[in-house]
């Protein structure tokens, strides 16, 4: 749901947590990103920087300079100055990634974990026979059958929080427990309802099944991509995973290492969210690819 | 300059407060994990509190200076010696050039802050020369020192002698165990009574499997409400998921059943739930200790850490120096 009264929720001296919904919709994404550029243009006293994601934003702040009873109400007015949603049209660059899935390097992670943490069933199996699939092919077609909707960027630098833009791929899984300690580098998992892409090899908790062999982010800048930000990534981008085998990985692997690799990208669209509801609305959701 | 002949256990360059502005995009502050021994340190030295230092952690480097210079060191008793004689903590040193500083195990403590007058003058990246080891980004080349490094250090002038009073320094355990303060939420309300007394009245033991990005808790398991066990799927099906979210950073992030606290260089988003946070004045107590060490936690209230932190913030300042 949406709450009617965002929640302001302590964390610790110098955080507040705003929570708009308990649910993943991109209405509460767009109420997060809205109130976050909100508080840029005002610039909204004591706030130091803020994290939007799905469902909620964190706002770091300086008590030294308002106190959180204020901060509660300065963002109450900034939300209350949100136009309505329906209205929200923005540039959206459309990311195509080559991406094995099912892959053997994700599936050697998983098996490490299993004999070195605990046992748990292949994470494609698994996120499949939860959502009722009939195996891990169709998971595939699932799964890589929607645009994905960049809400945020954070965990680690770079890395995209996604969500399925198309109602009949949604998925939904369980994290890890406990997390795992390393994870490969260009490794497609998913958690909850969102999936994202892991920059460099790190611990995790979504569940994982699939990797890409293009960067992210690069502190070298050695893509054109990367010359405003070491990030490839900003919230509003799409991501189409396109299933490939683990020999065309391995080809454009060896083409990023020899730096003559070109992201596979479209920057002439704009996304509308009223067209993109009125589309939502004529789809038959209870329908799987 | 001063060069690096042994690099001790992870020595790398901070600053404070650190890489701030960029944790919407994941780059976490990273920084001194003691900051109030820190800024003392450059406050002994004539620099700004939050000025480029070394931190050194377990065990400390050996450096060679190449000019003269003044320094103090602070933080965790490394047992320092200067060209053999033992220097005093908590007091700024004259350093001849060719003089060289070695730094053994710490004693009492874990972390060790070496100022160095004018500061360290590595390139800044995205506005602060902290070490982000894990991305390979700030500092020298992204990591801990190495040998044979040559550090730059801008000029400054520092004067020797100066002491920080001793009701100024932060007192470190002696017997592992800590008393440290946590505020409830942001995430309080999905766990039930009994796990709230059991986190309040538990000796949380720091695992091994702790470092600059999180320090991982072993004690009992957790209980939850039924806003945990409830719940709509995409939060994830363990009572410890929920939809990802900005994190706080000193957030007790509860991984399954396994807390971890998010410290320095934490994660900015996650999907698991933080019923409790530590305040910014208590993470000089997370940088002092080691695995192995026991911790109590205390809820304050919101108003109770900003008055610590504020209190903190006065005794960082050159009114605890002499």
């Amino acid at each position: 749901m949406i709450y009617e009264r965002p929640k302001f929720l302590a964390g610790g001296d110098r955080y507040m947590l705003i929570e708009f919904g308990n649910e993943m919709n991109l209405e509460l994404n767009f109420m997060a990103q809205g109130l976050a550029s909100a508080i840029e243009q005002n610039k909204a006293k004591g706030v130091i920087e803020t994290a939007p994601c799905f469902a909620s934003m964190l706002v770091h702040y300086d008590p030294d300079e308002i106190a959180f009873r204020d901060l509660e109400k300065e963002m109450m007015e900034l939300i209350g100055s949100l136009g309505p949603s329906d209205d929200i049209e923005l540039d959206s660059r459309l990311f195509y990634f080559p991406t094995c899935y099912l892959d053997p390097w994700t599936k050697k992670a998983v098996d490490d974990y299993c004999d070195k943490i605990t046992k748990k069933e292949w994470d494609p199996a698994f996120v499949a026979r939860l959502n009722g699939l009939s195996d891990v092919q169709q998971f595939v077609r699932v799964h890589s059958g929607t645009e994905y909707w960049v809400a945020s960027l954070g965990f680690w630098p770079g890395l995209p929080f996604m969500m399925a833009l198309d109602p009949r791929c949604f998925l939904t899984a369980p994290k890890y427990n406990p997390p795992r300690t390393w994870t490969p580098q260009g490794t497609v998992g998913m958690g909850g309802a969102s999936t994202a892409i892991y920059p460099v090899a790190t611990p995790g908790g979504y569940q994982i099944f699939a990797r890409i062999p293009v960067p992210i982010w690069d502190t070298e800048k050695r893509f054109p991509e990367f010359s405003a930000s070491i990030c490839l990534f900003k919230p509003g981008d799409r991501v189409k995973f396109v299933p490939v085998s683990a020999e065309e990985f391995e080809a454009t692997e060896a083409k990023v290492k020899e730096g003559t690799y070109v992201y596979d990208v479209v920057e002439y669209q704009r996304f509308s969210v009223r067209n993109y509801k009125k589309w939502v609305q004529s789809l038959d959701r209870t329908k799987r690819f | 300059m001063f060069e690096v002949i042994q690099p001790g256990l992870e020595t790398s360059i901070q600053d404070y407060p650190g890489r701030i502005g960029y944790w919407n995009q994941g780059f976490p502050p990273s920084g001194p994990m003691d900051s109030w021994s820190f800024r003392l340190a450059n406050l002994l030295v004539g620099n700004e509190p939050g000025a480029a230092g070394l931190e050194c952690q377990y065990l400390g480097p050996t450096l060679k200076f190449q000019r003269d210079t003044v320094i103090a060191v602070t933080g965790a008793d490394m047992q320092p010696k200067l060209d053999g004689q033992p220097v005093p903590l908590w007091e700024s040193i004259p350093v001849k050039a060719g003089q060289t500083l070695a730094l053994g195990p710490a004693k009492v403590g874990t972390r060790t802050y070496i100022a160095i007058a004018g500061g360290i003058d590595t390139p800044p990246w995205l506005g602060s020369r902290s070490t982000f080891h894990k991305a390979g980004v700030g500092g020298m080349e992204g990591h801990a020192l190495k040998p044979k490094q040559v550090v730059p250090v801008a000029s400054g002038k520092g004067t020797a002698g100066r002491k920080v009073k001793p009701d100024a320094r932060p007192q470190f355990a002696t017997d592992k165990r800590w008393t440290v303060e946590v505020v409830r939420g942001p995430n309080d309300d999905w766990v039930d009574n009994a796990g709230h007394d059991r986190f309040l009245s538990t000796d949380w033991k720091l695992s091994a499997k702790s470092d600059r990005t999180g320090f991982r808790l072993e004690g009992p398991q957790w209980s939850f409400t039924e806003k945990a066990t409830k719940k709509a799927p995409e939060h994830g099906s363990e009572p410890s998921n929920i939809i990802d979210q900005g994190y706080p950073l000193g957030a007790i992030n509860l991984a399954g059943q396994t807390p971890i606290i998010l410290v320095n260089d934490g994660p900015s988003m996650g999907g698991f739930i933080c019923p409790y946070t530590v305040p910014s004045a208590a993470f000089w107590k997370l940088g002092q200790s080691r695995p192995g060490d026991l911790y109590r936690f205390k809820s304050i209230s919101v108003d109770e850490a900003q008055e610590l932190r504020k209190k903190l913030k006065a005794l960082c300042t050159s009114s605890s120096i002499i």
